[in-house]
């Protein structure tokens, strides 16, 4: 019967019919590109933002190759400070070496959902929640350093190791250290090429008019100003780890709690306006982190400009290179789950130096340090804490007194 | 024919969405010009990296001068404010957008920055004096600041409710607890003006510039601005900056052709030693704000 149909169709549709079939399975075998080697895409939301011409956005393209290479062959400029026999085990096509190694780790474990850029576009990114994380910006939330400091090499590898847990980043513990290893220096490699790209991007505004719109390809300027901007950043994270003073030995666990919680309701810590009364996430929720932010904000400056042709690219360039803004919630501190580790000291990093990308801000500098381990030790407490109607024995914010 | 239609309707759809095919085409890097462009990255420089030797101009000079808006002084939006409203909405008091600022009688625009694009020398050094960036009524006091790196800034909260201050694009983002403040110094220049939020407080919005040289002005209330102790003898670039400006990253494009002002926002001088140089009235046509 099913046969009986299809030729039917086929005589039904004669020569014409025939052809078009054959293009169709022509499209569907070349048309989506599987059999070129990957590429990797230009940051068009930065390059339609900055306005960049064709051969603007060409310049950048050639830049980013000379400097990097492809997602098959990277290369690197020394000054990148990345290790290149790391980046090829990590890099190319799924495949194993002559010596049965694997090869072409990221886009084996990595790449479906953060794409093969590293921009957080992969083909499964729009069906998660929280979506994957974009690399290019350079901002990382989960680390050990200040909040405007890059993660260190292990921050990324302890991520890696563990996961992510209340997201859809799983552990990668069942890799090897070594496989691991090359693909935390894959993630910083795309991560400076993504930033070296947006600084380039963003260079095109700053130059004179002399310049007639293009950027000087030389040394002094491509690695001297633009990359090294970047790269020494990811050099001087190491130094940049957050001095925790130990938490006090014979610290009185129940009052160190009722301590954090005063904390946490008060106005010098001010933990409640966002993660709520209740401590269920539930303060201040409409609010975007600063990858969705620029979405956000972008989209409101296409949607009130004048210039008819710029918005039409400008909302394609939406459409296809961004995912739709998401707010984000503050943490629900009643489940337990913490995204960047549940050790004490993942806890107290996250409330020194904030969560950068994030609107939580640091607490470094207006919390004293045996302040932040009484708001961790409350905070530790509340998953467990189940006496009572969920906030009603708060003391609400004590204003005025 | 109708079939024949279909058949290539269905194609381009195919076309269209099973490939991906509606993402705006990208530009494809040159691989030839990567190739040489390679080698020219990898050799090292033999040290002779042109020094950008100052025009070696003596003294000093001002510039000065005032803008104005051409249209009306718009009605005042008010702002939606619904948090801590004990404090933020005290008394019905209104909180309003301040992105167009204009002086009634004399229609001088406000928050205008004016900074010096690059300069090889520089008067003073850097004040260890700390700047004040208060926040009260739950609003930044001052809608744009101002501020040379390197020279400390107290943010403070003169709010008895807490605030948090994040400086965007530059990874600050601290608790400012009531009636508290904190040391900040910025260590890199911003280049155009950054928005500073408050996450608690999502209607609280300021921007700020930092500069290397500090030679930046904000207009003031009646639309003028002076910028001193500017190197005379040299060729001078100046930036011009408004929040609702619509030219590219907020340029403040004028038709201003003795000064040949562009589309960036941009204009050149060179000042004699102690010369005070008053461009006078600048008229900031409706459109220029993208109105």
């Amino acid at each position: 019967m099913r046969s009986g149909t299809s030729r039917f169709r086929l005589s039904a549709f004669g020569g014409s019919g025939m052809l078009a079939v054959c293009g169709l399975l022509l499209v569907a075998a070349t048309g989506c590109g599987r059999t070129s080697p990957a590429s990797f895409r230009l940051n068009m939301v930065e390059a339609t933002k900055q306005r960049l011409t064709s051969a603007q956005e060409q310049q950048v393209a050639t830049i980013l190759l000379a400097m990097f290479g492809t997602p098959d062959e990277p290369v690197c400029i020394p000054e990148a400070g990345l290790d290149e026999a790391k980046l090829r085990l990590a890099a190319g096509p799924v495949r194993s070496d002559i010596a049965g190694r694997k090869n072409g780790l990221y886009r084996e474990h990595c790449g479906h959902c953060h794409g093969v850029t590293g921009d957080g576009l992969g083909p499964t990114a729009a069906f998660l929640n929280p979506y994957p994380r974009d690399y290019r910006p350079g901002v990382f939330k989960f680390k050990s350093t200040e909040r405007a400091d890059k993660p260190t090499h292990d921050d990324l590898v302890r991520i890696l190791h563990n996961g992510i847990v209340g997201t859809s980043m799983p552990s990668f513990a069942l890799l090897s250290d070594l496989e691991i290893d090359a693909l935390a220096e894959y993630v910083k490699y795309l991560s400076i090429r993504g930033e070296t790209e947006i600084e380039l991007m963003r260079a095109f505004f700053e130059l004179d008019e002399e310049d007639v719109g293009k950027l000087p390809e030389t040394r002094e300027f491509l690695v001297g100003e633009m990359l090294t901007s970047v790269a020494e950043k990811w050099q001087a994270a190491a130094d940049a780890v957050i001095a925790v003073p130990e938490m006090p030995g014979d610290i009185d666990l129940v009052a160190s709690i009722a301590k954090g919680k005063e904390l946490f309701y008060g106005d010098k810590a001010n933990c409640v306006k966002c993660h709520g009364v209740t401590g269920l996430g539930d303060g201040q929720a409409n609010d975007y982190d600063d990858w969705n932010k620029v979405i956000v904000q972008w989209s409101q400056e296409v949607a009130g400009d004048q210039d008819a042709a710029w918005v039409a690219r400008a909302s394609h360039v939406l459409a296809g290179d961004a995912l739709r803004p998401r707010t984000i919630p503050p943490r629900n501190l009643r489940q337990g789950l913490y995204r960047g580790g549940r050790r004490p000291l993942d806890l107290y990093y996250r409330i020194h130096a904030g969560i950068n990308g994030a609107p939580m801000p640091a607490a470094a500098g207006t919390v004293a340090p045996e302040d932040i381990w009484h708001i961790v030790n409350y905070i530790r407490s509340l998953p467990y804490d189940l006496d009572g109607e969920l906030g009603a024995d708060r003391p609400m914010i004590a204003k005025g007194d | 024919m109708v079939r024949l239609l279909f058949v290539i309707v269905g194609g381009s759809l195919i076309a269209a969405s099973g490939c991906g095919a509606s993402r705006v085409d990208a530009a494809r890097a040159d691989t030839a010009a990567a190739a040489t462009l390679r080698e020219t990255i990898l050799t090292a420089s033999d040290g002779a990296a042109v020094s950008e030797a100052g025009p070696g101009g003596t003294g000093w000079a001002t510039l000065t001068g005032m803008f104005t808006f051409e249209g009306g002084a718009p009605a005042a939006k008010p702002l939606v404010v619904d948090k801590d409203t004990e404090v933020c909405s005290k008394d019905g008091m209104k909180l309003f957008d301040r992105s167009l600022l204009v002086d009634g009688s004399g229609k001088g625009l406000a928050n205008v920055v004016v900074f010096v694009r690059k300069s090889s020398r520089v008067k003073n050094p850097v004040s260890s004096d700390q700047l004040v960036f208060d926040q009260k009524n739950c609003e930044f006091i001052a809608p744009v600041f101002a501020a040379r790196v390197g020279q400390p800034i107290d943010v403070r909260n003169s709010d008895p409710v807490g605030h948090n201050t994040n400086i965007s694009g530059t990874s600050f983002n601290q608790l400012i607890p009531a009636g508290q403040g904190t040391v900040y110094t910025p260590n890199k220049e911003t280049g155009m003006p950054v928005m500073v939020t408050c996450n608690i407080h999502p209607w609280m919005k300021a921007y700020t510039v930092f500069r290397q040289d500090g030679y930046v002005a904000v207009s003031g209330a009646n639309g003028s601005f002076t910028i001193p102790d500017l190197p005379a003898g040299e060729p001078l670039e100046f930036q011009v900056w408004h929040e609702r400006a619509s030219g590219p990253n907020g340029a403040l494009a004028l038709s201003v052709p003795e000064l040949s002002w562009s589309d960036k926002g941009r204009f050149k001088l060179t000042l004699d030693a102690d010369q005070v140089r008053d461009l006078g009235t600048l008229v900031v046509p409706a459109s220029a704000l993208g109105m």
